[in-house]
């Protein structure tokens, strides 16, 4: 699996009749990057990423893969390097079966037979849909429609994975099989792109946070920088929160713990005796 | 106005119906400087009218009179001529709607339903109807985006784009169906709750039973509609 260097160089969007709804945005995603887009609803994120596989060309700017300019390669063909989940599963779901659905991704990029039923099946198994293949879409409900479309893109084992907000609508147990998805294709050394609400998942799941506002990139860094007290009035001028470990830790002051386990790793005491504490000083009791 | 272009745009046979509606509809627009709105509204249904004509073209049941032989599979005149109806009558049906959303503010439309004395019940099938409109444009090009991503070909050669028939119509039928359920309910919550306006007739009883029989007519109607549209009720 070759995956390829992502960049985007002073990219700007305008809508027809509409908002500009991306503004000079420059980013370079290494390959095999997790990395989270926050940000208030409107602020251009799901435009932003409608530049990755072509679906919307920069009114100015380039969007590079590999180093190649993809202006002119077709949404068809670069659908087989990135693949993009939309947010709305019902815009995109259409077949009788939930396995011919989520074929319909891979028999568009040639694949048949036995390679299609082993990714179909693997598809269905990592959002933990197996047991419903001969399903009718239409007879799941909205948390599991929405791994679905998930699942539908997953079969197409693209190097890129894009998911637009594929945490919102979801209930726990769904929020759990997206963030494994997440996790295994990172493992695999696949590039993941989210677009996401849920900060303990952004903080939790991602090596890399870029902030949106206004359709700019107003921050752009780790979990532990992105969510530290120093970048809060940033974020708070984006209307985000920062997640409640950061807060916590921050009242406390033990620094940039964005996580629970961080939070825990810095506390003070019995729990923390040991990890967060530097070495030296324990050798000493 | 709409609803007779409607009716007739379907009812009447062949050629004629959706011809006079398409003039009517134009005439209309014409004059209400509304030209350019129908135009957008045109091109968002336009991957759908390609693909109706595409399927006809080469796949109504029981053509036999090839344009041009290609393998097993060939264009044919019945089918072309099928198909360019079928599209002209669904361009008639969706501009007449069109036109009445870009002509009319719907509360206006709805209030002055009310004054004239029309029932509530027509009253929510109208507003529903116009309503529809807009979201279904905009829900059709999400889809279509969607289905791009997901490797459907809307660029290469002809061949492949007419594969896209099912992902493209399936979703929009659904949608609508949830659609129209939801603003059923939001506006009989907004109806209902409305003070009293000054009309001849009395608020019919409307039980569950009855409400649930008129939204799967309704329902039953927007799927053979589109069905048809798509194609595969020839
Ligand atoms: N198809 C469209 N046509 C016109 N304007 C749009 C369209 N899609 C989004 N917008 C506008 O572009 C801006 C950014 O939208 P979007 O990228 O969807 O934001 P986000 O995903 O961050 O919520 C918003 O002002 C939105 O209203
Ligand atoms: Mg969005």
């Amino acid at each position: 699996m070759n995956v390829p260097l992502i960049e985007l160089e002073a990219v700007s969007f305008t809508y027809p009749d509409g908002p500009t709804a991306v503004i000079d945005v420059t980013l370079r995603i290494e390959p095999g990057e997790t990395v989270v887009i926050i940000g208030q609803n409107g602020s251009g994120k799901s435009t932003l990423v409608r530049h990755l596989n072509g679906l919307l060309r920069p009114g100015s700017g380039r969007v590079l893969l590999d180093g190649h300019d993809i202006h002119s390669v077709h949404v068809a063909a670069l659908a087989a390097r990135v693949g993009l989940a939309f947010q709305n599963p019902d815009r995109q779901l259409f077949a009788g079966r939930v396995a011919s659905e989520v074929g319909f991704g891979p028999r568009n990029l040639g694949v048949r037979g036995a390679e299609l039923e082993a990714r179909v099946a693997a598809a269905l198994e990592d959002v933990g849909l197996a047991a419903e293949a001969e399903t009718n879409p239409y007879d799941l409900g909205l948390s599991r429609r929405k791994l679905l479309a998930l699942a539908s893109v997953l079969a197409m084992r693209t190097p890129v994975l894009v998911l637009d907000e594929p945490t919102t609508g979801q209930d726990a147990r769904g929020v759990a099989r997206v963030r494994a998805v997440v996790a295994s294709a990172a493992q695999e050394g696949r590039t993941v792109i989210a677009i996401s609400h849920d900060m303990r998942f952004a903080a939790e799941c991602f090596g890399r946070v870029v902030v949106m506002r206004a359709g700019k990139v107003a921050l752009d860094g780790s979990p532990a920088a992105i969510f530290a007290q120093a970048a809060w009035p940033e974020l708070r001028a984006a209307y985000l929160e920062p997640p409640l470990p950061a807060v916590v830790g921050a009242g406390l002051g033990l620094g940039s713990t964005p996580t629970a386990a961080a939070l825990v790793a810095a506390l003070p005491g019995p729990a923390g005796e040991g990890r967060g504490r530097p070495p030296g000083r324990a050798g000493n009791e | 106005m709409a609803a007779l272009e409607v009716v007739a745009a379907f009812a009447l046979p062949g050629w004629v119906g959706p011809l006079i509606v398409l003039a009517a509809v134009l005439t209309t627009a014409a004059a209400a400087r509304r030209l350019r709105g129908l135009a957008t509204i045109s091109l968002a249904a336009s991957p759908l009218v390609g693909s109706i004509l595409l399927v006809n073209l080469f796949l109504l049941p029981g053509a036999a009179d090839p344009i041009a032989r290609l393998g097993p599979i060939g264009p044919t005149w019945s089918g072309l001529w099928f198909g360019l109806q079928t599209v002209a009558r669904l361009m008639a049906f969706s501009l007449a709607i069109g036109l009445v959303y870009l002509t009319t503010a719907v509360d206006d439309l709805l209030a002055d339903l009310a004054r004239r004395g029309v029932g509530r019940r027509a009253i929510f099938v109208v507003g529903a109807a116009v309503q529809m409109v807009p979201s279904t444009i905009g829900r059709a090009g999400e889809i279509v985006d969607a289905q791009r991503s997901r490797g459907m070909d809307t660029e290469g050669p002809i061949w492949r784009r007419a594969r896209g028939v099912l992902p493209l119509a399936g979703p929009v039928v659904f949608g609508a169906l949830t659609e129209v359920e939801e603003r059923t309910m939001a506006l009989e919550a907004r109806a209902f709750s409305a003070p009293g306006r000054q009309t001849l007739l009395r608020v019919p009883a409307d039980p569950a039973s009855h409400r649930v029989t008129r939204w799967a007519a309704i329902l039953a109607i927007a799927v053979i509609v589109l069905a048809r549209a798509s194609g595969r009720l020839g």
